[in-house]
This record gives structure tokens, sequence and C-alpha cells, in this order.
């Protein structure tokens, strides 16, 4: 390999880490929420109001950081929504997750309409962004500064909150009794645990997540909204949580393989290849992905 | 003895939603420090009675006195509190969890914001120590074989400071050695203080363990007595309401020509505990033959096979001198097979049809119920309620659905489905498993029936009472083989079965 080869090579590794951020961070919210036992299906439609409350609220008071907070809260309060249809008027949790994802797909543009008068974009709303951080000495090491340094603040975030979903998924008390909620929650319920307050709880956690994912596509490297702008990245995130295996470290994994393919059609689409075949090959991957990951679990059932 | 007593019951009634009286003023008391029994049908009302002492399920009317003063226990939390632990009959543990997890679940010793999986470790190898109760706390549950899973529930209920344990029908799971165990584990506990409740229906296990029994009756109290005071036959009396008929005994029966012959038989399945290393066996009309082994030593493969569900990897099954091989289900039964399965609303019958449905199903493409495409819903009707009442099926109506049922009504109507076939063959896969004496009586009354007129019977069952009761022969697996064959002698008993089923010994 030439050294133009690795340079460009390196050059590449921030643009996936960029695009695998939101996959990561909605992933991992998803992947509370599956161990829950209350698959979060809503992940896409509470990606994209957290993006739009970020950029509405962030706009109103000019602060990045409330902007953000904005952002965590729609998805946690969009969670809770989903928790209200499924525990209390006791709905289903897939179509409910359904219906809130087309809802907010509508009710983001209704609500873009309404403050902008463009249905399109959040052109006109003065929104800000979230920082970039540079990590003091390793910034000035040549490979390691690319690789390690200069990355967006939430995409720090996000890799950061691997090792603690998994650490409070495998080694907190609070961690056991949400698997157990969702693995067999009637033994959870005998062991005296409070199995709605659980699934809330997850479902919340799991909504905090997406809106964090949410925000980084509004506030992370462009400072607008426009329709539907998640693009499908939660139905993503949902196939890298599988692809995961319900654990953390699997999940990241997989949105990085995830993150990969969709920093590779960026980059094709300049290559002179045609850009709407480019342009399918985020969705195609999981989509094989998936089939690979049914194959060898299959087979792995078979040996057992 | 004058000792106050621990728990008492009085009146307590309890009427579910849709009007069924599950229990109706039943008031008994137990003392502290012994083992009392709890017998009675299913549908008695014994395990609502132990739920709304668990906290699972609140009374409609009537109270529990604990140490002589009313309590209210409306979750298994204040149970726990309360000191009334409880292990289920089907076990309320995590499979993917470890069982020291499983056991501190709810109640975790901490360390900062972690678990603190040491303390855990300990905390279990102590309750280990002290109950005599070997388990290994690093294990993932779901590897444990049913006894060990066992003991893990039962070390999960002592974990929190209990007075009182409640098992419910904890034996139904069990081999005659882990039984035996599992007994003298029971006995230590009740040395050390433990009040214990035990659910059965197994007059012989009552006998053996408990010092007192409470009988239950279509949810009414129908007996309360010390064990010494009290013969097996007025239990018997108490428990089914009416004088139990003469116990059957087979054994010995002449049977006649062989009818379905298995040769050779391997089977390479994906659950090993499915797989078959070279079976031979022959039924032969007019007899029924016992198959016995701990679950998962082949029966569920040799049962696939013998409906047609799977074929075999190498030998052959006739049936009639007619080999088998290629034939489906429908060409099976076509041929006079019929099949009880162990799991009634499972492959047994489509719990959300009706008892119509249910009863019908497989000859519904009959002249007597279809004209063109179209069903003959009358006539379906007619023959669905000849079957409840022939085979005094307790139901709301032929047009509920079967989930309406209790397992033994709707272990009922399936078999008045499988026998009105008339079949040359019939498997009955755990024909009993979980009813109550007086369905269990009247399924087996019949099967002998059935094999007196000349059918075949293959009865594959984990209760070596009814193995020992019905079959003539019996053939014994394990891990796939036959290890033991055996002339149904009046000297044969469970005990000389046991170190067959666990491996210990080969007679093949």
């Amino acid at each position: 390999m030439t050294d133009f080869d690795l340079a460009s090579l390196i050059t590449f590794i921030p643009a996936i880490l960029r695009v695998t951020t939101p996959i990561l961070l909605a992933a991992l919210g998803v992947l509370i929420s599956e161990r829950a036992g209350v698959l979060n299906i809503g992940v896409e439609g509470m990606m994209l109001t957290g993006a739009f409350a970020g950029v509405v609220v962030s706009a109103a008071t000019g602060s990045a950081s409330l902007g953000f907070l904005a952002a965590l809260i729609a998805g946690g309060l969009l969670g809770a929504l989903l928790s209200f249809a499924v525990h209390v008027l006791k709905s289903d949790l897939i179509l409910s997750g359904i219906a809130l994802n087309m809802a907010a797909a509508a009710g983001t543009t209704l609500l873009l309409f309404m403050l902008t008068g463009d249905k399109g974009m959040s052109g006109s709303l003065s929104s800000k962004v979230l920082p970039h951080l540079t990590v003091p000495v390793i910034a000035g090491i040549p490979v390691l500064g690319t690789l390690l340094s200069g990355h967006h603040i939430l995409t720090y975030a996000a890799f950061l909150a691997v090792p603690g979903v998994g650490l409070f998924l495998m080694r907190t008390p609070m961690g056991l009794r949400l698997r157990a909620v969702g693995e067999n929650p009637e033994s959870a319920a005998i062991a005296g645990i409070n199995v709605r307050r659980v699934q809330i709880g997850a479902l919340v956690t799991s909504g905090v997540f997406a809106g964090a994912a949410g925000a980084f596509l509004s506030m992370g490297y462009v400072s607008w909204f426009s329709q539907n702008m998640s693009a499908g990245r939660g139905f993503i995130a949902l196939a890298a949580e599988v692809m995961g295996h319900g654990s953390a470290s699997g999940t990241m994994f997989a949105s990085l393989l995830l993150g990969l393919a969709e920093a590779a059609s960026i980059a094709l689409q300049g290559a002179g290849l045609p850009s709407e075949l480019m342009q399918t090959v985020p969705y195609l991957v999981p989509v094989i992905a998936l089939v690979v990951h049914a194959r060898r679990r299959q087979r792995q059932l078979a040996r057992a | 003895m004058t000792d106050r007593p621990l728990i008492a019951f009085a009146g307590i009634s309890k009427t579910y939603g849709n009007g069924t009286l599950a229990l109706d003023d039943v008031s008994f008391a137990i003392r502290p420090g012994v083992i009392h029994a709890v017998c009675g049908e299913n549908g008695a009302g014994k395990s609502t009675l132990m739920k709304i002492l668990f906290g699972l399920e609140q009374p409609t009317s009537g109270s529990i006195l604990l140490d002589g003063e009313a309590v209210a226990i409306p979750s298994p939390r204040i149970a726990a509190e309360k000191g009334i632990g409880m292990v289920h009959q089907h076990f309320s543990l995590v499979p993917s969890l470890s069982v020291s997890e499983n056991i501190v679940l709810g109640q975790e010793p901490r360390r900062g914001a972690f678990l603190d999986r040491v303390a855990a470790r300990r905390r279990v190898e102590e309750l280990s120590r002290r109950y005599n109760l070997a388990v290994d706390p690093d294990a993932t549950v779901r590897t444990l074989s049913v006894a060990a899973q066992q003991k893990v529930e039962i070390l999960k209920a002592l974990s929190r400071d209990v007075r009182v344990l409640i098992l419910d029908e904890p034996t139904a799971v069990l081999t005659p050695p882990e039984t035996d165990e599992l007994f003298d584990r029971l006995r230590d506990m009740r040395a050390a203080g433990l009040t214990i409740l035990f659910i059965s229906h197994k007059l012989r296990e009552v006998r053996a363990l408990a010092s007192h029994v409470t009988v239950l009756r279509a949810g009414k109290l129908a007996g309360d007595a010390p064990l010494a005071a009290i013969d097996d036959e007025a239990i018997a009396r108490l428990v089914m309401g009416q004088a139990a008929g003469p116990a059957l005994k087979r054994g010995g029966r002449v049977s006649g020509t062989p009818r379905v012959v298995v040769s050779g038989v391997h089977l390479k399945a994906r659950d090993a505990n499915d797989r078959l290393e070279g079976i031979d066996l022959t039924v032969h009309a007019g007899e029924i033959l016992g198959v016995a082994g701990v679950d998962g030593s082949g029966q569920r493969g040799l049962v696939s096979l013998l409906t047609g569900r799977a074929q075999p990897t190498t030998g052959a099954i006739t049936y009639e001198g007619k080999p088998t091989a290629g034939l489906g289900t429908a060409a099976l039964r076509r041929l006079g097979l019929a099949h009880l399965p162990a799991d009634r609303f499972q492959d047994g019958g489509s719990k959300r049809m009706t008892l119509v449905e249910n009863a019908i199903a497989g000859a519904h493409r009959l002249a007597a119920f279809s004209t063109g495409p179209f069903l003959k819903r009358r006539a379906m009707e007619t023959r669905t309620e000849e079957m409840i009442v022939h085979y005094k099926v307790r139901c709301p109506g032929p047009n509920a659905p079967l989930s309406a049922l209790s397992g033994g009504n709707a272990q009922k109507l399936i078999a008045a489905r499988e026998f009105a076939t008339e079949p040359h063959f019939m498997i009955a896969d755990q024909p009993t498993r979980g009813i109550d004496v007086a369905a269990a009586a009247f399924l087996h009354e019949r099967l002998a029936e059935l094999a007196a007129k000349g059918g075949a019977v293959l009865l594959i069952t984990a209760d070596l009472d009814e193995l020992l009761t019905l079959s003539d022969r019996i053939v014994i697996l394990y891990a796939g083989r036959i290890v033991a064959r055996l002339e149904n002698e009046p000297g044969l008993t469970p005990e000389r079965l046991g170190p067959y089923m666990l491996g210990l010994e080969s007679a093949a």
C-alpha cells in the first residue's frame, strides 16, 4: 500500500465515525429497550423529533446546549408517550411505534411550516451547532491525531456510551433487573420487580438516546432541519442492534459496519458511479448483513 | 397439639372476572413447623389459594391470618417481607442469567453503583451449604437439568428469610431418586423450623412427607385432617367426591400380532434430546407398551417418527407389515394412527378455535361434516355435544374457545376426537400430565378399553404410577437408546426403574 492510499484511508476514518455517530446513539437506545422486552420501533420518529426540537430551541434561545437538552427531552417524552400507549392504553408495541414514526414525520413537517412558512427546510431559523473537540497533546501527533482528535462532541459521547451502556446492562443491579424483565417478566414480577416501571424507564431512556442522535443530525455538522432528515437511520439502528446480538460492543461494531457503508456511498458518489445507485448502499448493506446474520444464527442453532 | 396456627385462611372466596368461582369460603389452619399437604384435582382451587397466599392474586372475600393477625398480601414482594416463599410449578427463573444472578434478583448486593458479584456468589454458597442443596453459583440456568433448576428455585425462595415455603407440585418433573433427595431436604428444612406447604395430587408422596392434609374439591374445603387419622382411600374419596374406582392394574397381557415394528432406527435431530441411536421395538395389537425415561431421552424423536413428522435417518418402521417410509402424518392417520400429544394446547388443539372446530379437526372433510366446500355447522355441533357429554368435558358450551377450558377438560376433548377414529395404533404422550385424578382415571380407562378391543397403544409417560398401572410391557429410554425391556410384573416398582432412567444401569 502506498503512502497516498494510507493517508486517504486515515482521512476516511473520521468520515466513518461521523456517519456512525447517529446510528450508534440510536442503536444503543434500541438496545436498552430491546433488553427490557419493549423494542423501540419508534426510534426513527424520536430521532426526527429530536432533530427538530434541537433546531427550534437553539434558534429561539441562541444556545446550542439548550437546543441539545430540548432534543433529549423531546426524545424522552416520545419514549414516555410510546410507553403510555403500550402500558396504560394496552396498545400493540410495534403498531404504536410505527404510528409514532408516521406522526413524527408529519408533525415535524407541519410545525416547520407553521414556524417558517417552508415545508422543506428550516433555513430561516438561525440555529446553533454543537462543537467539535480537539484533544490536547494527541491532536499534535500525526496519525493518532487524525484518528482520536477533532471529532464531534457527540461522536465522543456515542463511543463512550458503549462501555457505559454495557456496564449498566451487565454489571449493575438495575441492568440485571432490566434483563430479567426483558427475558421473563413473570419471574421478574415474582422477584418483586416492578416490571412496568422498568419498561417505562427503558423506553424513556431509549428516547433520550434517539433524541441525541437526532440532535447530531441537525446540530452536528449542519445548522438546519429538513423534512424527514433522519432518512431511515432509525431503522438502520434497529438493524444494528439486531446484528449486535444484544450486546453494547456488538451493537457498536454493527453500527461501524453500517456507518462504513454509508461513508463509502458518500465517497463513491463523487467517483463517477451513478449517485442514485450509490445512495442505496447504506440501505442494502443492512439487508445483506441481516441475511448473513440470520443464516449464521441458524447454523449455530443447528450445531447446538 | 395446641400450637397457635402460623397461617389461617378465614372464609377465603375468589370469583374471577368471568364469573368462575375458584374458591368458595375456604377456612383451615396451618401449624408452625410442619409439612402440610394440600390435595385436590386440577381446578379444585389449590393453586389459586397458594397464589393468594403469595400475593399473586387477591381474594374476593375472606382474610389470611398470619400469627393470628389479619394481613393483606398485595404482591409477592410483601409476601416475601412476611416470610412467605414459593417454589413455582413452572419455575420462575430467567434462563440466560447465572444461578447467583437469579437468586439475588430483586435484592441485589451492591458495591457502589455496581452489582457485588462476589457477595452474591458468597450468599448463594452460604445458602447452598446451609440447606445442603448443591448448585454451581456461576452456571447459566439454561444449561442446568430440571432437578438442578428446581434446587435453584428453592434456594431463591429460601434466600429471603422465609418461615413458610410453598411448593407447587414439586415432584412432577423429578425422577424417583431426585424425588427422594428433595424429600430429604424438605425434612431437613422442617427440622430447622420451616413450615412447608406441599401441593400435590400424589397420595403416596403426601403420605411419605406430610403430617397433615387439607383437601379441596371444586373450590370448597372437602376435608382437613392429620394424616395419622385418615387412610388413603378416605383421602381419595375426598379428592374425587365419590368412591374411587377399583385400581386398574394390567401387566403381562397376552398380546396379538405385531402392529408397529421399529427396527434399527437412528434419528439425527437438531436437538440432542431428540436423537435416537438404534431403536428396536414392537407394539402388538391389544397391548399397551409403556415408554419410560427422563424427559429428553429421545421420546420426542420417537413420537415424531411414529407420527410421520420426521423420517428416520437409518432404519425402518413398518405398520401392519407395510413400510411407512415417506408417509406423512395424514397418510399414517388414514392407516389408523391416533395421537394424544404431550402439549395439548400447542399440538393437540388450537386454543383460539372453538371446541367444535377442535373436535372436528381432521374429520372435517368427511361427508358427515361437509357439503362441497362448506362445513355443516349443525352436524359438527351435534357431534361435539355428544363428545362433551360422553367424555364429561366441563365447558361453557361447544362454541367456547378451547382456551376457556382447564388442561384436563381440554385433554378430554382432544381424547374424544382421537378415540372417535377407532384407531389401530394410539400414541398417548404424557396423556394425563397436570390433569386431575378423575380425568386421568377416565383417560386410563379409555386407553385400557382400546387395548382390550385390540388396539395397539404406545404410552409415553413421566408418571411412573401411570406407567406401572397401564403398561403390559415397559421399555426405558436413555440418551436415545433402549436401556431396559421389562415385563410389567406385579413386583415392579418405580424404584427399580430409577437407575435405568438415569443411565446407571442397562439391561438391554
